[in-house]
């Protein structure tokens, strides 16, 4: 099967093509978020204006006419409703084009099965983090159960709200991870509960303090803050399940730094550790497909007038195959 | 001491078990994490140290079952070793959860959040239940710190035991409603939804 995934949930405009779980194209545009974010409605023009360029860099570079398509994927959720209708729009156009099934996929599984596929885990102890989303999961029967969670903000949010405070551009949490290069350690609000952590002490705190401290000390101090409360809830979670792998997932995975330090955790838990590559960690079309494909395998396939979008799509609702 | 092996390995700290003065004393050792700056640890490991020391004496004093607490380290401390099994590894009789409600009402009357209060922190010895690690608790008077308290434990436990549960601990606890109410007030804010199984 050759099946094409749209992601569209939020700034990235991501077209991705599969076969058997190998990845032939993985083409994204992403929206510049300036030094403002996001506003829904221009995110969704952007995806408007340049669906089907990346639909065709894709086509393109998996070596494939869109007839050779065998099935269709899409984000419904969660994200932004304007830029999901945009990826919607485009998967049920293709899908009754050229008659082919499509299959309706959770953002977060996405996420989640790419980077299982790329560190070869069957069962691992998940840590998905991104910007509306900070969880703890693990699999239970067919559906991901969740550990531990934010309580409040995603991870991936804070550190985007504090580079925009920052005046940073572009304004989001890589840029802070840029700035936290040679920073000292100062005190931060360290809020876990268990396997629950909150980010909006650290947020506050960290907002107090910028323009009266060193900008490198703060953005070094709120990331080590952030993810050693990330870590300390994974350890956590790995001695309650006996996990024996470890994944993190979701754009925030990308952190060299992140990395490191759940590498740290897992070795003194003996726990194999892994991840997908930084294409796969950033929101992508790729991620989508390889989900759907399971799905369509599975005839999991939704009738066309049922394809909707679900801004606060639940992943742990979700029947994974 | 610390080359010992743990009896228990924890996200937080580790516990080992010493014999003195003809009796089995717990030590918990709160061991440096690779992972973290080196002065995020110390201040870490430091706080909790004394936080939960302190927690534990106002908590003993309140009549509450916690472990006597001998001495204090600077990242250590050493204390009574309760000889009982973990809530979570066995079945419990309905009088557990009474009893349970009843120790966490007097505890947040006594002015504490536990901070992580699921079976995982609970010992029981012959049928009564013992709190334990309070390494993450708050002496606050904070109505959402202790509603966290319940919604852990919500989690970990099936609606029967945790209805048997809040029943002793309206009675134990004057201002439980308010905290109840918050716990609702929490679960509506829609991440909690569908978190609780069964």
């Amino acid at each position: 099967m050759r099946i094409i995934g749209i992601e569209s949930s939020a700034h990235t405009l991501g077209i991705g093509i599969v076969s058997s779980g190998k990845v032939l194209a993985n083409k994204k545009l992403m929206y510049d978020v300036g030094t403002t974010g996001m506003i829904p409605n221009k995110v969704a023009e952007f995806h408007i204006g340049n669906i089907s360029t990346v639909i065709k860099a894709a086509v393109e570079g998996a070596g494939i006419r869109i007839t050779d398509i065998d099935g269709v994927g899409y984000t419904r959720g969660p994200g932004l409703g304007p830029c999901l209708s945009v990826g919607q729009l485009a998967a049920k156009t293709i899908a009754a084009t050229i008659g082919v099934p499509i299959a309706p996929v959770n953002h977060g599984i996405g996420h989640i099965e790419i980077a299982k596929a790329f560190s070869h885990t069957k069962d691992p102890l998940v840590i998905y983090v991104s910007g509306g989303n900070s969880q703890i999961l693990k699999r239970h029967g067919r559906r991901y159960r969740v550990l531990g969670e934010t309580f409040d903000i995603g991870i991936g949010n804070m550190f985007d709200s504090f580079a925009r405070k920052l005046k940073l551009s572009p304004a989001w949490g890589s840029t802070v991870e840029k700035k936290a290069k040679g920073g000292r350690y100062m005190a931060m609000p360290f809020t876990v509960k268990g396997m629950d952590f909150s980010f909006t002490g650290l947020q506050t705190h960290a907002a107090k303090l910028a323009g009266k401290a060193s900008e490198n000390d703060v953005c070094f101090s709120l990331r080590e803050t952030a993810f050693a409360m990330v870590c300390e809830a994974a350890e956590r979670a790995i001695l309650l399940t006996n996990s024996r792998e470890l994944i993190v997932c979701g754009g925030v995975a990308q952190s060299a730094r992140l990395q490191e330090m759940l590498h740290d955790v897992a070795r003194e838990h003996r726990v194999r550790f892994g991840f997908a590559p930084n294409e796969y960690n950033a929101d992508n079309g790729a991620m989508i497909a390889y989900v759907a494909e399971r799905m369509l395998q599975n005839g999991a396939d939704t009738p066309l007038n049922e394809c909707d979008i679900e801004q606060r799509y639940r992943l742990e609702n979700v029947v994974v195959y | 001491m610390i080359n010992m092996k743990p009896i228990h390995k924890g996200a937080e700290a580790d516990i080992f078990l010493e014999k003195a003065f003809g009796r089995t004393l717990a030590v918990k050792a709160r061991n440096p994490k690779r992972y973290r700056v080196e002065s995020l640890d110390r201040s870490l490991r430091k706080t909790r140290t004394k936080r939960e020391a302190k927690a534990m004496y106002l908590a003993s004093r309140a009549g509450i079952n916690v472990p006597a607490l001998y001495a204090i380290g600077r990242f250590s401390m050493c204390m009574e070793w309760i000889e009982g099994k973990l809530m979570k590894d066995s079945r419990q009789k309905q009088s557990v959860y009474v009893d349970l409600g009843e120790q966490l009402g007097l505890l947040h009357k006594a002015g504490i959040a536990h901070g992580d209060f699921t079976t995982a922190n609970v010992l029981i010895k012959e049928g009564k239940p013992y709190l334990i690690d309070f390494g993450l608790s708050e002496i606050t008077t904070s109505i959402e710190e202790k509603a966290i308290d319940l919604i852990l434990m919500k989690r970990s436990i099936s609606k029967r035991d945790f209805s048997a549960m809040t029943g002793s601990y309206v009675k134990a606890y004057p201002d439980a409603r308010k905290v109840l109410d918050r716990l609702s007030e929490i679960e509506e804010r829609g991440r909690y939804k569908t978190r609780t199984l069964g």
